[in-house]
């Protein structure tokens, strides 16, 4: 692998970083939230559903009370109002009256040991009657479907008034339309239309959810593994109707996230158990519970339609997402209550006229949550795949029919969005001359390419956009940056400690990272939506830009440690370094793969692979490395092998023995060429951490259909689907490779 | 395995980290002794077992990744009896025998029809799997290991086969053994497969017509590693493979 940069900038950047949780991670000495375990801690186990439906009847906890060290059991019952939830409050903190999926928590036991709790646990009788299940989203819009949440008018919504819904069934839906829809429709040479089918998937951070909660006077101390340990305050305050300020959270070292870590669930119940017991409780979450019964990226069904003209220009597109939603909406965070990137189709081709729909509905099953780059793994398949079957059936070359629609300055996007830069014209350019370039086909192997883009950083404004870090000097003159970002293993620490450092001129060893509670560090939203960099690391800069003249109002045109001495001996230099990211910024990327398929068993093999990504100027450039590579095997995965397999509502592949995840040996050699088109991040960065993983999948089912001419249209690409595609075309022999794509 | 799951609960553990002497792999008359506690790291370096049955070397090579390898032991893997583990079938097809230890002494089994059902073999309480007792391959003999593994290197075969074939001097199979793993509760030999290439001339005619026999005789499950379908379709193929391998000079 090499890694290409057009620019760079000279100084501390230009150099492979040290990572600042480096040490303490190789040497076991970081303190992950599991390895805190206060004196007299409590262990929580809960009592949980097995069926996906059912009322519950009555539960029983008198055996279990009496067992030995247990301190407490809850039940429903004793928390019935409250509800959790990122925007929705729809997750009863224990079930009562009803359980709606497999893995429900139903009652929380705390004891002095694991093994007290687990076996109280056990031992709580609950009496359910069954009712009728809900696997598909069909089968919930149907005439007739139970409601799974009657009581959803009551539920509480963190923006307002929640929008309406067409029918009880559905979690949250959006429209889009733009442009003369009927007259282009009218216009179209040519309509294709396919539909497409994306699995469950598990985020696959190895640390579970733990959370560990005491009292400390009226305030409750919450150490939990979530991301955004602001945003789970409020959340927290919300529900409870406890005052936000006498909540801390504090989040640790994580370890790992891949966008399930936004999510909390435990945090509710310990807090009420830590109250009523006056001892810290804790849970680690059982990684199979974490599977079953967390928040797993939706499942997916999208249908696509696009007009085009004679020379296959994009007229008109319509597309409709189905999400599962499963049992409850609380683990997403957007006002629609969509998976982020939810109806982000057609990404990086210009769209004259569009109407596209999404609809996230409940079923009895896994709660869907946010998985890196939220939504938009599942557009792209159905998009990249959509647009090469398009090319395919006009007998035009995969990269000039990308070309010929690619977004440029000034164009609009499938969702009516105008984009006043493009870089996706670049991409496809360097793409072409890469991949063309490096490779020549064998016979037997295919190549297959696909495009992507997101905002970055997501979000149009507010919140999301705006950082902040405080930066002082210390006493033996070092610089310390205070934030409130909680660092999740991509590095943000790392990156906020060369950005100061670069800007002040100083060592990086003379700047120091210090993450901060809630109730000491500046606000921030957390890490998501591909921000940390741009946003956060443009907060780093400002701050360091304000000490920078501080420091020159304190001692003028002298060296910038002397200035330092001089501030730490002043005493009390501090600064808040605030900033405001632009919105409508993109990080545009493409890969071309190329597969050998293995026409007697259907295995797809991954040959070679070459990822082509803009994503500005390189703060971390081993930590971007990482990104790169970690999403390109998280997007092998999701392409071939990864599903969280579900059978009336018992999910059957909850551990990591069945579902299977590419180890090193799985993933083939990754080609990484960068563009560094100046973004809006410091020093020109751009979103870098939500691209990789995206566009594997279409590309790989693209390079399947040129290997063996067979379409594979749902995730994962088993070696089973293959074969049956490979049988129903009556094709068992290596066809004959007619001649190579023309590159 | 079985404990974590909840399948199993016991009252006692005992542990056996300590009986050293069972660690060892060594040679006697031409068979490769391999104490039950020997690793599968140890047997898959082992130059006595390369040297004389390099086709169980690979097998034990496959499972799952050399951390497991560094822990787990060729006596668990046999005695857990899980259908999909891949020694089981080699040591079946290159004809080893489990040598079992009892309060009253010693006694010998055979490990074809070792296995009896899901995770169970044939032995009564107080018996201890010793060791292993793998017969070295003649040098007119080939043995071969081939694990499909469709979805990552470190998963459990959706199937394996182990085959072993002696080809004669007028070039005809002479002998043939093929085992098949993760393709029914046990680990399952495939006799009408062997019976069909007995006697026949390797060619691609004769051994695809003698696979083909395989789909009769497996028993699989449908899982997340294929539908019963799938896999005896992959037993077909895979059991061509291993033939054309071990029957290829």
């Amino acid at each position: 692998m090499t890694i290409e940069a057009d620019r760079v900038v000279a100084g501390t950047l230009v150099e492979p970083e040290y990572r600042i949780d480096g040490r303490a991670k190789v040497t076991g000495t970081a303190r992950y939230t599991a390895d805190n375990r206060p004196e007299g801690t409590l262990e929580v186990a809960y009592a949980r559903s097995p069926h996906p439906h059912a009322r519950i009847l009555s539960v029983d906890t008198t055996e279990a009370e009496a067992m030995p060290g247990v301190h407490r059991v809850l039940t429903g019952a004793d928390v019935r109002s409250l509800h959790l939830g990122r925007m929705l409050q729809d997750w009863p903190l224990l079930a009562w009256e009803r359980v709606r999926l497999v893995g429900d928590r139903v009652a929380a036991v705390a004891a002095e040991t694991l093994a007290q709790a687990t076996a109280a646990a056990d031992r709580i009788e609950v009496e359910y009657e069954e009712l009728p299940a809900i696997f598909e989203p069909a089968a919930a819009l149907a005439g007739g479907a139970p409601i799974l949440h009657p009581e959803h008018d009551t539920y509480r919504y963190l923006r307002g008034r929640r929008p309406d819904r067409r029918h009880a069934n559905v979690q949250g839906e959006r429209v889009h339309e733009h442009g003369d829809i009927e007259a282009a429709w009218a216009a179209a040479a040519h309509v294709f239309e396919h539909s497409f089918d994306v699995a469950r998937t598990y985020q696959g951070h190895l640390e579970p959810h733990v959370t560990l909660v005491w009292m400390e006077g009226e305030r409750f101390h919450v150490c939990s593994t979530n991301k955004s340990p602001f945003r789970l305050r409020s959340q927290l305050s919300t529900s409870l109707g406890i005052a936000a300020d006498s909540i801390v959270v504090e989040a640790g070292v994580i370890g790992g996230d891949f966008g399930g870590k936004g999510f909390s669930i435990d945090e509710y119940v310990l807090i009420v158990l830590a109250r009523e017991t006056g001892r810290p409780v804790r849970f680690s979450t059982p990684y199979a519970d974490d599977m079953r019964a967390g928040n797993c990226r939706h499942r997916a069904t999208i249908s696509m339609r696009t007009g085009v003209d004679t020379e296959g220009r994009i007229l008109v597109h319509a597309a409709s997402f189905v999400y599962d939603g499963g049992a409850y909406a609380a683990a997403k965070g957007n006002a629609d209550l969509m998976p982020g990137g939810g109806v982000t189709s057609l990404v990086g081709y210009d769209v004259p006229a569009a109407r596209v729909e999404g609809m996230c509905v409940y079923t009895n099953s896994i709660p869907g949550g946010h998985a890196r780059a939220p939504g938009q793994p599942q557009a792209s398949f159905a998009s990249e795949s959509h647009i090469d079957l398009i090319a395919r059936a006009m007998a035009i070359d995969p990269i000039e029919f990308r070309l010929r629609n690619a977004i440029r300055d000034g164009g609009t996007d499938s969702r009516g969005s105008r984009w006043r830069e493009s870089t996706m014209v670049e991409v496809l350019e360097t793409l072409r001359r890469e991949a063309g370039a490096a490779r020549s086909l064998r016979p037997g192997r295919g190549r297959g390419f696909a495009l992507g883009a997101r905002a970055s950083p997501a979000g149009r404004g507010g919140e999301a956009l705006q950082g902040t870090v405080a930066v002082s000097v210390l006493r033996d003159a070092s610089v310390e940056v205070l934030t409130g970002v909680s660092d999740q293993g991509a590095g943000a620490h790392t990156m906020m400690q060369r950005v100061v450092a670069e800007r002040l001129g100083v060592p990086v060893t003379m700047v120091t990272v210090r993450h901060g509670a809630t109730d000491d560090a500046p606000f921030d939203l957390g890490v998501g939506g591909s921000r940390t960099t741009p946003v956060i690391g443009g907060a780093a800069l400002a701050g360091a830009e304000l000490l920078a003249r501080r420091l020159e109002e304190i001692a003028p045109d002298v060296p910038v440690l002397r200035q330092l001495a001089r501030a730490a001996a002043l005493g009390d230099v501090r600064v808040i370094g605030a900033f405001e990211h632009v919105a409508g910024l993109h990080s545009t990327y493409g890969y071309a793969v190329d597969v050998e398929v293995d026409v007697e068993t259907g295995q797809v093999r991954v040959a070679d692979a070459v990822f082509v990504a803009d994503v500005g100027t390189v703060i971390n450039p081993v930590a971007l490395r990482g990104q790169i590579l970690g999403g390109f095997a998280a997007g092998l995965g999701q392409a071939l092998m990864e599903e969280l397999t579900v059978h009336d509502g018992v999910v059957t592949s909850a551990g990591l023995g069945d579902y299977k995840m590419p180890t090193a040996v799985d993933v083939p050699p990754l080609r990484i060429v960068l563009l560094s088109n100046p973004g809006g991040g410091p020093f020109g960065a751009r979103s870098a951490g939500e691209l990789a993983n995206v566009s594997v999948a279409p590309a790989i089912a693209n390079a399947v259909e040129d290997a063996v001419g067979v379409r594979v249209d749902s995730l994962p690409i088993t070696a089973e689907k293959v074969l049956d595609a490979l049988r129903a075309r009556g094709r068992h022999r290596q066809p004959d490779r007619g001649q190579d794509v023309a590159l | 395995v079985l404990s974590r799951l909840g399948l199993l609960r016991p009252v006692h553990v005992v542990s056996l980290r300590r009986l050293t002497a069972l660690r060892d792999v060594a040679v006697h008359d031409d068979s490769v002794c391999i104490g039950a506690l020997a690793t599968l790291r140890t047997i898959e370096t082992s130059t006595a077992v390369r040297a004389r049955c390099g086709a169980l070397a690979d097998a034990c090579a496959t499972v799952a990744s050399v951390r497991i390898r560094e822990q787990g032991t060729l006596g668990g893997n046999v005695v857990h009896a899980d259908p999909a583990q891949d020694p089981p079938p080699m040591l079946i097809a290159l004809g080893a025998t489990a040598v079992i230890a009892r309060a009253d002494g010693r006694r010998e089994s055979p490990l074809d029809g070792f296995f009896t059902d899901w995770f169970t073999v044939a032995m009564e309480p107080g018996e201890l799997l010793v060791e292993l007792r793998v017969p070295a391959l003649t040098s007119d003999a080939r043995a071969t290991y081939l694990k499909f593994l469709p979805r990552t290197a470190d998963d459990y075969a959706t199937v394996s086969v182990a085959a072993v074939a002696r080809i004669d001097g007028e070039g005809r199979i002479a002998d043939a053994r093929v085992v098949l793993g993760a393709a029914g509760a046990t680990p399952i030999r495939a006799h009408a497969v062997e019976r069909a290439v007995v006697g026949a001339t390797p060619s691609d005619g004769a051994i695809d017509e003698a696979a083909a026999l395989v789909r009769d005789e497996v028993d699989p499950i449908g899982d997340d590693r294929g539908s019963v379908a799938y896999k005896r379709e992959m037993a077909r193929v895979w059991t061509a493979r291993a033939l054309r391998t071990v029957t290829t000079r």
